[in-house]
């Protein structure tokens, strides 16, 4: 027998014939090389069976000649088939359409889910996420990569320490943590105060202990500034000395700064392009040409599209060339200066507490070689330089 | 008189060679399938059909294939395939020319 599947594929009638000359009609039939299969007989004259399509027109003659009746009964397989779907298309169009639906609505942010954070910073998490794009609704393809999302939240989110950006099916999880500051741990056990570096003290403040201490006085580092032994020779009472001692002191800062330097940045010039990329092979949706850009920057960022919550072999691939520039800064003389000015002031504000305050600065040695500013200049700086240390008593 | 002398030339050879008898004969090669399938090969055309009986004609004389709820899976010029309740195979002799049985 042939196989069933080529017919199928050709389309296949089925054929009732009635008359007298049925076997002389089969026997005819089989000498022009027509295939038929499952003849079955219906009483005496009449037959059934089965033929191909493309042989149907073969069978007009014989039968003809044979005094019998052809009559149609069954059409199928697939040029039947194919006249059925176009009689209804409109459900073909709706199993499309319904395709495509569920393959948008999967490929959609469906919800933001914020665990671990303050009511605050969640909204303050939420306001950001706004900015950035990210909401009920939005494709997945305009957002940026996971870890991008969770740099930009960790940068602009003051309050945040660490936030984990998942992305489970149509869902964003957040799982922040949150700055919690240590609380400030009262010095109950008896201390005095010392001097933490070289100053020449300014102002005295003393909540409790006694000021050993005058203003204007120079301490050594680990002098003794307050201290926690209070009261009379007799009647001594150790307690916790607490208190804000104010002093001047001095740091020299050596700055180097290049009159000329030359930096690449982005000039703003970029150009996006989004293509299909099905088995390793990328088809252009978007963004077509070549880039002009002489020198650039590719940054490519793959997107898998999703089915309900399978991942299909097919990514969304966005590739976005910045073009790439290179700047030349020259300074003249005083401005080197004083952009190096700037330079030390903010290199001596990292090294210090918040409140400390620059007082004066002073320019010790200002040089011009080799292209390059070198300075050092003084700084003069008020700042609590009082530090608790216990009291530990011996006997 | 000379056909006859060929016929037994080649049923010397097929004896003697070892040859399968239905290719060189010309006889009918038939295959069963317990009793729901029968396949002919080197029939000559179909002489009766119906639902009880099948005809074919064979070389020296027909074949009669009798049963129940025939149906002709395949029909090839030399070939057809028979399914159904097979419950007799009989062979119909002319009784002139045949004389191989």
């Amino acid at each position: 027998m042939k196989n069933q599947w080529i017919h199928i594929f050709s389309g296949t009638v089925k054929v009732k014939l009635t008359g007298k000359g049925i076997e002389r009609f089969l026997n005819q039939l089989t000498r022009n090389g027509v295939s038929i299969w499952n003849v079955k007989k219906h009483g005496s004259e009449a037959v059934t069976f089965y033929v191909d399509l493309q042989d149907v027109n073969k069978l007009r003659i014989p039968a003809r000649e044979n005094h019998c009746k052809i009559r149609f009964l069954e059409r199928a397989g697939g040029p039947f088939f194919l006249k059925k779907l176009w009689t209804n298309s409109g459900f073909l169009a709706g199993a499309v359409l319904f395709f495509a639906l569920i393959l948008l609505l999967s490929n959609m942010v469906w919800g933001i889910e914020i665990n671990g954070a303050s009511p605050a910073t969640e909204h303050q998490i939420r306001k950001q996420l706004d900015k950035m794009g990210i909401g009920v609704g939005k494709m997945q393809f305009s957002i940026d990569s996971v870890e991008s999302i969770q740099k930009e939240l960790t940068d602009q989110v003051g309050a945040l320490t660490w936030i984990g950006v998942e992305l489970k099916g149509t869902t964003y999880h957040f799982q922040a943590v949150e700055k919690s500051e240590p609380e400030k741990v009262e010095a109950n056990s008896p201390r005095h105060l010392v001097a933490k570096k070289k100053a020449a003290i300014v102002k005295i403040f003393v909540e409790k202990g006694d000021p050993v201490v005058e203003v204007n006085e120079l301490v050594k580092p680990g002098q003794l500034l307050v201290s926690g032994v209070y009261g009379s020779e007799k009647k001594q009472k150790l307690v916790a000395a607490t208190g804000e001692i104010l002093g001047e002191t001095w740091y020299s800062t050596e700055v180097e700064l290049p009159l000329k330097s030359t930096f690449q940045v982005f000039n703003g010039n970029e150009k996006r392009t989004y293509s299909l990329k099905i088995a390793g092979k990328s088809i252009v949706l978007w963004g077509f040409g070549k880039t002009e850009f002489k020198e650039y920057e590719t940054e490519v960022f793959e997107q898998p599209v999703k089915f309900f919550k399978w991942e299909l072999p097919v990514k969304i691939e966005k590739t976005t060339i910045r073009e790439r520039e290179q700047a030349t800064r020259i300074y003249t003389r005083e401005e080197a200066i004083n952009s190096a000015k700037e330079l030390a002031r903010s290199d001596i504000k990292n090294n210090l507490p918040e409140n400390a305050i620059i007082k004066g600065e002073k320019i010790l040695h200002q040089s011009i070689e080799n292209g390059k500013v070198r300075l050092i200049i003084h700084f003069t700086i008020i700042e609590d330089i009082a530090e608790g240390q216990p009291i530990i008593q011996g006997d | 008189m000379a056909k006859k002398w060929g016929l037994y030339v080649r049923k010397w050879l097929t004896q003697k060679m070892d040859l399968p008898q239905d290719v060189m004969m010309d006889l009918p090669r038939i295959t069963m399938i317990g009793q729901v399938h029968i396949y002919i090969e080197n029939h000559r055309g179909l002489l009766a059909f119906s639902d009880g009986e099948v005809r074919l004609m064979i070389r020296g004389g027909q074949l009669s294939i009798k049963g129940q709820a025939f149906v002709i899976k395949t029909i090839l010029p030399e070939e057809i395939v028979l399914e159904g309740k097979i419950e007799q195979v009989l062979y119909i002799n002319d009784g002139k020319g045949g004389g191989v049985t």
